[in-house]
């Protein structure tokens, strides 16, 4: 090939690469645009591509409505639901993988699981909207802890399930000719073996439960309990252009969250070859 | 080991199973019957009574337009977007296959849409899709082309929220189809090259049968992820402009949480479920040949 033509595909290259990167960044950069410019140059029929003037005023207003408060809502439930998600699977899991039980229940509980992730939540979301508000856990974080179950756990249990079948039994056996019970074993041996899986999986199970919706929207209804992506759409409802402080909470919903981005981009790759190999 | 111990070692697993298990199914199984056993009924919330209709929520709920409505859409959205996005993502795939200075960055930056909240997301596109003062009628205009109602216009504004689920989550494709990429055997591509296989040869003859498995996966996971659309819908249009972005799950939405008609939101749920699970069908039996 000659130089020339060489020349040319690498910096078409160069150039496909940056346009791909402008597409996903732009709408990122804008969050951090209008989220610093004030309300006025923010409805201005000529968008701004930097802030005339670089203003916190939103980040103060958003801070004085009560941010934090939903903020710490959206922290609670999404460290609880996973933490919840995780014990369980474990648990489930490990039960799975080292115990055959009666009529084939083993795949029949794994296939469930799968079928699980394919159900619309929506379907679900009338009848257990009316058995929460039996039991009296419909309006409260607790029960949105529950009801994110619905996410993180069957992904938790597969996920985890993955990792336990690699593991070989001699460490257990060892242990258990020692003399050690189950449930230390489970802890002091297993658990440790997994560790980096169960880490992984927990960080995808905090993004799922940080970012639902639709749970949190239908079985929430006081304003100091919403979580973040509730306020946000509320705000898109009501106040149609006071796009500055919506920024300003979109960036408060989202920083958190990219901060893991690095993981989910080592964990997702190395997951998915060791899965289809 | 003795009998007594295993005995206990046997109970022990039952006991650990037990949690997850109860769980699955009060939040699965049980509301699945509870629906479809609601679904024959008509429910009258003030009063509370129930009255017998056998199938007349099915026949009333299918001959109505507005279900038509959104089941045609539910199917649009669902084949166009998921295409799209899994096209997008080999063609990503492709185009980061070779070493270059920042790969690394550039690939972290490619994850991003996909972990940022769907309601951030719509709300930063409503500033771009606004009518008068957003961000791609400035633009077009610029460039001396008429505005478009991107969120108003009826015959557009389902193909406006495609655009969007296609911006988040084509990473997720590129994701699983790099990292099938990856997998492949280094040689088989040195082998091409000695035989004196041109890029674009070796791309469309070797690399895109390797990788069938992976693009049919994330097909798969797409269109199941695609058919419950829901946020975004509900945060930008409300199904609007005349219906034209309703959607299967605004319609149980909106039957169940906004007028109270539990018989027929669970009519329609049914109906959507089983045309989920057809598509379970083919996404379990995929995934377990996967496993073994």
């Amino acid at each position: 090939m000659d130089a020339f033509k060489k020349h040319l595909r690498n910096v078409l290259f160069g150039a496909l690469i940056i346009g791909v990167l402008i597409i996903i960044l732009i709408p990122i950069y804008w969050i951090i645009n209008t989220s610093l410019k004030g309300p006025r140059e923010v409805i201005s029929p000529i968008p701004s591509f930097f802030p005339k003037q670089v203003t916190f005023s939103n980040y103060s207003s958003i801070v004085k409505a009560g941010i934090w408060r939903n903020f710490f809502n959206s922290v609670i439930v999404s460290f609880s639901a996973t933490l919840f998600s995780i014990i369980l699977a474990f648990l489930a899991s490990y039960a799975l993988v080292r115990h055959k039980f009666p009529f084939n229940f083993n795949r029949i509980f794994l296939i469930w699981v799968l079928v699980v992730r394919i159900l619309p939540p929506i379907v679900l979301a009338v009848p257990l909207f009316s058995v929460f508000n039996q039991v009296g856990i419909i309006n409260t974080l607790g029960g949105l802890v529950f009801a994110f179950q619905i996410y993180t756990l069957p992904y938790s249990i597969w996920i985890i399930y993955g990792f336990l079948k690699s593991l070989p039994l001699d460490f257990e056996e060892a242990a258990l000719i020692d003399g050690a019970s189950p449930l230390r074993i489970l802890v002091s041996i297993v658990a440790p073996l997994v560790r980096s899986g169960i880490i992984a999986t927990s960080i995808f199970s905090l993004i799922l439960a940080w970012n639902e919706f639709l749970f949190a929207l239908l079985f929430v209804r006081t304003p100091r309990l919403l979580t973040l992506p509730v306020v946000i759409a509320r705000f898109i409802g009501e106040y149609t252009t006071q796009w500055g402080e919506l920024m300003a909470i979109g960036l408060f919903a989202s920083v958190p969250i990219l901060l893991f981005a690095n993981v989910v981009y080592k964990k997702q790759t190395e997951g998915f070859s060791l899965s289809l190999k | 080991m003795k009998s007594s111990q295993r005995r206990a070692y046997n109970s022990f697993f039952y006991i650990i199973l037990l949690p997850a298990l109860i769980l699955i199914l009060f939040l699965t199984a049980y509301p699945i019957i509870s629906v479809t056993y609601d679904s024959f009924f008509k429910y009258d919330f003030i009063t509370q009574a129930r009255t017998f209709l056998g199938f007349q929520n099915y026949v009333k709920i299918a001959g109505e337009e507005l279900f038509q409505r959104s089941f045609i859409n539910t199917f649009i959205f669902t084949m166009v977007a998921s295409v799209l996005e899994v096209f997008f993502g080999v063609l990503l795939a492709f185009l980061l296959h070779r070493q270059f200075f920042g790969k690394r960055v550039a690939s972290l930056i490619i994850v991003f849409p996909m972990i940022i909240s769907t309601m951030v997301i719509s709300a930063v596109w409503q500033i771009f899709y606004h009518y008068e003062i957003g961000l791609f009628n400035f633009l077009l205009q610029k460039v001396g082309m008429k505005p478009i109602g991107w969120l108003i216009d009826q015959k557009i504004a389902l193909f406006s929220i495609i655009i969007i689920d296609i911006w988040q989550w084509t990473p997720f494709a590129f994701l699983i189809i790099q990292a099938g990429m990856l997998s492949i055997p280094s040689d088989i591509f040195e082998a091409a090259q000695i035989d004196g296989a041109r890029g674009t040869q070796i791309a469309l003859k070797i690399t895109l049968p390797i990788l069938a498995s992976q693009i049919m996966l994330v097909l798969m996971l797409r269109t199941i992820d695609t058919f419950r659309l829901f946020d975004k819908v509900y945060a930008l249009t409300g199904g609007g402009p005349a219906n034209s972005t309703q959607t299967l799950s605004m319609f149980i939405y909106r039957e169940g949480f906004a007028f109270f008609n539990f018989g027929r939101a669970s009519a329609a749920s049914v109906l959507t479920l089983f045309v989920v699970a057809f598509l379970a069908l083919f996404y379990v039996r995929s995934l377990l040949k996967e496993d073994n």
